[in-house]
């Protein structure tokens, strides 16, 4: 039998059996859809951000779009999706039949509100419903009233009196979710947390335009005749979260715990992230794109690595690459190296070739009847995008040089 | 398996948009693409897969058809795993990328956007120049040259002797490999580029080239391919039941399919032959409901000049092979109609001229195969008293056209020849470039008939 590893964690005082949450979005917009995900194993849900009934929010037609690379679909999702419009009342329903029927996992009620009175209603609301913690939404790309979505996380002082707000009615945990669309995330997460946030929860969507029609020259989506910059989600989106997350979990200030997100399908994806600084990690375009199935093999795959390396805790790995992440200057530039080739290997496509000349250090030549590269080893600049383009994983390596080796300085013509 | 009994339309389906951008996606783009240098016609497939690739279909459309006026055609018919899928490169990671099935999408593609490459805002017309050329037979290398030709401004009629255009894309290959609605869509392009077809009109009475020339052509392309079926000698009285291969695929491209089935359905029927063409037949024997169809062939398997893909297709359907066994007669009944073939057992014995080991007739072993019905596939050569239809022209034993398959050129001056009428039995794709190789020398011959037109300066030269 295979070994059962605990993935549990515990975040802002609630344990959850692994790591692994819906984040806010449609894939958690109902006791019907999360009671399935949690059957397929997730650990908790950011159930779907709810408003208050004051004003309706109607969703534009269509809502998404997608940003497909080549064959590959999906490499990045955008959506003009708005919050609920289930309607506060059967949100909160399902919130109390969800925490009755799955004691042992976490509900975070996502909240947004327009003024300091609707955040109070709603936090009391979903804290009388059994919500274990709040996500308290300061970060939806595409809200256009000032005072709400990511126009409130981009204005600090607000982000820290709305939280404070919410922290007055309620005593559960306040997860505050931040917009990547700033230059610097510590600065909200901060505020957050002099208005009382225990913990912070990135990334929201980036802007951005996904496609533009070429017959019609309409922004997608087209809602009847009309684009609009929106929220850009997905694979594509990953480097930019996990920048966001290891910034803030490297900020002694700050100090709050994280749910990590953006762009995460596989349990790599995941565990990146908790390398990162991340205690939880939240999905929602990874669920639009295969499913709830795809935490099986999230569970799975960190199970086993972690029985492979020896790791007790999940939590053992939170921020665990920090460590080893510095700015550029801390480079030791005297070590070189060079990209080695095992050309056994090697199918003869030359692609390494091409964009070694095109684009390196023009360090290969080609050999055109033996269809191999040829490598003056003291030309190689170590960019290493042949070992990128080659079709054979592994086949070039970067390899150290000794102490001492010298490049070749780059040819100058018209001397 | 069971086959399909419409031999109406091609039973290959092709890519869509979604599945030709997945298998370019698979392409390694390499360095000195060697799929670009496996191609008789010169295609570019590194170049259009590239094109798809970075979503420049267009582009991608115009690099096939520009250099090969039938390269839909191609992308159905060739015989890509031993031309450009040979030396791919993707094969190391997993398959060659199906160079030719990529072609034939780009041209469908080409058809369902309404993108055409010589006509619409992207082309611009050539300049007219003066250039009158005749073109006899529209095969794959009457129609290439033309269309060369056409691109470069001149003045081409083509003439046809059959009813209809495509010569044996049209009635040499049965419909479910490449269907007549196809061709159609295909030669629209020399519609686009002007070029004139004649059908029904033949050049075929004594002297009738150099006629051409005499009446106003400054050159003609003989292009007239190989329409005499070899036949099994011997055989002094046909039975009924008995046909060629080119009587046999012709006979289903003009409707006469029931007359054809009466032979075939329910029955036992033969095959002679162990080319493309033999399997093409086999095939269609089985389509029209034959009970057994078998090949029978005096070689081995692996002798075959069939394309390894038709054998196994063929054998996947049900067709029977019976190797090594040499086809010596008939037997007919009382009534005249055929009743089966007699055949002798073969062994290989020592390496003949072409480096193949020659069947050795067995003695005392000859037996029959009962069969009702029989097509003979074991060649074309030129028509008897061809070589009088251009009197001028130099030609073979046999009857071929002596012509290098350089330039195309014959002995006789402005008479240029290429295609199977110079080869003998060949793939269409070379019967394209000897189009193409003769536009180009007829383009020379003309520019140097120009330049020394009787009575004219050359302006080149100081006076």
């Amino acid at each position: 039998m295979t070994k059962k590893t605990d993935l549990s964690v515990t975040f802002c005082g609630k344990k959850m059996p692994n790591p692994f949450m819906l984040s806010s979005s449609p894939v958690s917009n109902s006791a019907e859809m999360i009671e399935r995900a949690f059957e397929a194993g997730w650990g908790g849900v950011a159930y779907k951000s709810m408003v208050t009934d004051n004003i309706s929010i109607p969703h534009p037609s269509p809502r998404m779009h997608a940003y497909h690379y080549g064959e590959k679909r999906l490499a990045g999702l955008q959506n003009v999706e708005q919050t609920s419009d289930r309607g506060l009342k059967p949100n909160l329903l399902d919130i109390a039949y969800l925490k009755k029927r799955w004691p042992g996992r976490v509900i975070m009620a996502s909240i947004m509100g327009f003024s300091n009175s609707e955040w109070a209603d709603l936090a009391k609301a979903c804290s009388d419903a059994g919500a274990d913690m709040l996500e308290l939404n300061f970060s939806c790309p595409h809200m256009t009233v000032e005072g709400s979505g990511c126009k409130v996380g981009q204005a600090h002082d607000l982000v820290e009196k709305f939280t404070a707000t919410v922290r007055k009615v309620t005593g559960i945990p306040l997860v505050a979710k931040m917009t990547p669309n700033i230059a610097d995330m510590n600065e909200p997460a901060l505020a957050a947390k002099r208005g009382g946030a225990d913990a912070i929860s990135a990334i929201n969507t980036v802007k951005g335009i996904s496609e533009i029609g070429l017959d019609d020259l309409i922004p997608r989506p087209d809602v009847f005749g009309k684009g609009a910059i929106s929220g850009y989600s997905g694979p594509a989106v990953k480097p930019i979260a996990l920048r966001f997350m290891a910034e803030m979990a490297q900020n002694p200030e700050l100090g709050l715990p994280l749910s990590g997100m953006g762009g995460i399908e596989t349990w790599v994806d995941a565990l990146e992230f908790i390398l990162a600084g991340a205690t939880t990690v939240q999905v929602t375009t990874g669920v639009i794109h295969y499913g709830y199935r795809i935490v099986e093999d999230m569970i799975e795959g960190l199970s086993d690595y972690m029985a492979l390396r020896g790791v007790e805790a999940v939590g053992d790995l939170v921020g665990k690459a920090l460590p080893r992440l510095h700015e550029t200057g801390a480079f030791d530039v005297k070590r070189q190296g060079v990209a080695a080739y095992d050309l056994d290997r090697c199918v003869g496509c030359g692609q390494c070739y091409i964009v070694c000349r095109d684009a390196g250090g023009q360090a290969l030549d080609w050999d055109a009847k033996k269809r191999r590269p040829r490598q003056t080893q003291d030309k190689c600049l170590s960019c290493m995008i042949c070992s990128f383009v080659c079709p054979v994983t592994g086949l070039i390596s970067f390899k150290e040089m000794p102490r001492g080796w010298k490049r070749r300085e780059t040819v100058t013509l018209g001397r | 398996m069971t086959v399909s009994n419409d031999l109406g339309g091609m039973e290959e389906g092709g890519f869509d948009l979604d599945t030709a951008t997945a298998e370019a996606g698979r392409c390694l783009l390499c360095e000195d693409p060697p799929c670009s240098k496996g191609c008789p016609a010169k295609t570019d497939p590194g170049a259009f897969i590239r094109k798809l690739r970075f979503r420049n279909i267009t582009g991608a459309i115009r690099t096939v058809k520009e250099n090969n006026i039938l390269g839909g055609a191609c992308g159905v018919l060739c015989p890509t795993a031993r031309l450009c899928e040979k030396d791919c490169n993707a094969k190391w990671v997993d398959r060659p990328i199906r160079i030719g099935k990529v072609q034939r999408f780009l041209m469908e593609h080409a058809w369902a956007t309404g993108f055409k490459v010589f006509g619409g805002k992207v082309f611009e017309k050539p300049a007219r120049r003066p250039g009158k050329v005749a073109v006899v037979g529209a095969g794959p290398a009457g129609l290439s040259c033309a269309a060369e030709l056409a691109k470069h401004g001149h003045r081409v009629t083509v003439f046809e002797a059959r009813p209809e255009p495509g010569g044996v894309l049209r009635y040499g290959v049965p419909a479910f490999r490449f269907e007549t609605a196809f061709l159609k869509k295909e030669l629209e392009d020399l519609k686009d580029l002007g070029v004139e077809l004649k059908c029904s009109s033949p050049v075929a009475e004594k002297g009738a080239a150099e006629r051409l020339l005499a009446d106003g052509y400054d050159a003609v392309f003989l292009a007239t391919g190989l329409w005499n079926p070899e036949r099994l000698p011997g055989t002094r009285k046909e039975p009924g039941g008995l046909f060629t291969s080119m009587d046999f695929l012709a006979a289903l491209r003009q409707g006469r399919r029931k007359e054809l089935a009466k032979s075939f359905k329910g029955k036992a029927c033969a095959v002679l032959g162990g080319g493309s063409v033999a399997i093409d037949c086999a095939r269609v024997a089985l389509r029209l409901g034959s009970r057994d169809v078998y090949l029978l062939y005096r070689r081995s398997c692996s002798q075959m000049p069939a394309e390894e893909d038709e054998k196994n297709q063929a054998l996947r359907e049900g067709v029977h092979f019976i190797l090594l066994s040499q086809p010596v007669g008939y037997v007919a009944d009382a009534r005249g109609r055929l009743a089966g073939v007699r055949l002798v057992r073969t062994r290989l014995g020592a390496e003949d001229s072409s480096g193949r080991r020659k069947p050795v007739e067995l003695k005392g072993s000859e037996w029959t195969l009962e069969v009702s019905a029989a097509v003979e596939a074991i060649g074309y050569k030129p028509v008897d008293g061809s070589q009088d239809w251009y009197p001028s022209v130099a030609v073979r034993q046999g009857g071929l056209i002596r012509a290098d398959e350089d330039d195309c050129r014959t002995s006789a001056k402005g008479i240029f020849a290429g295609g199977d009428i110079i080869r003998g039995p060949d793939l269409v794709v070379r019967a394209v470039q000897d189009g193409k190789t003769a536009a180009g020398s007829i383009l020379q011959y003309l520019g140097e008939k120009a330049t020394t037109r009787p009575g004219e300066r050359c302006l080149a030269r100081k006076p």
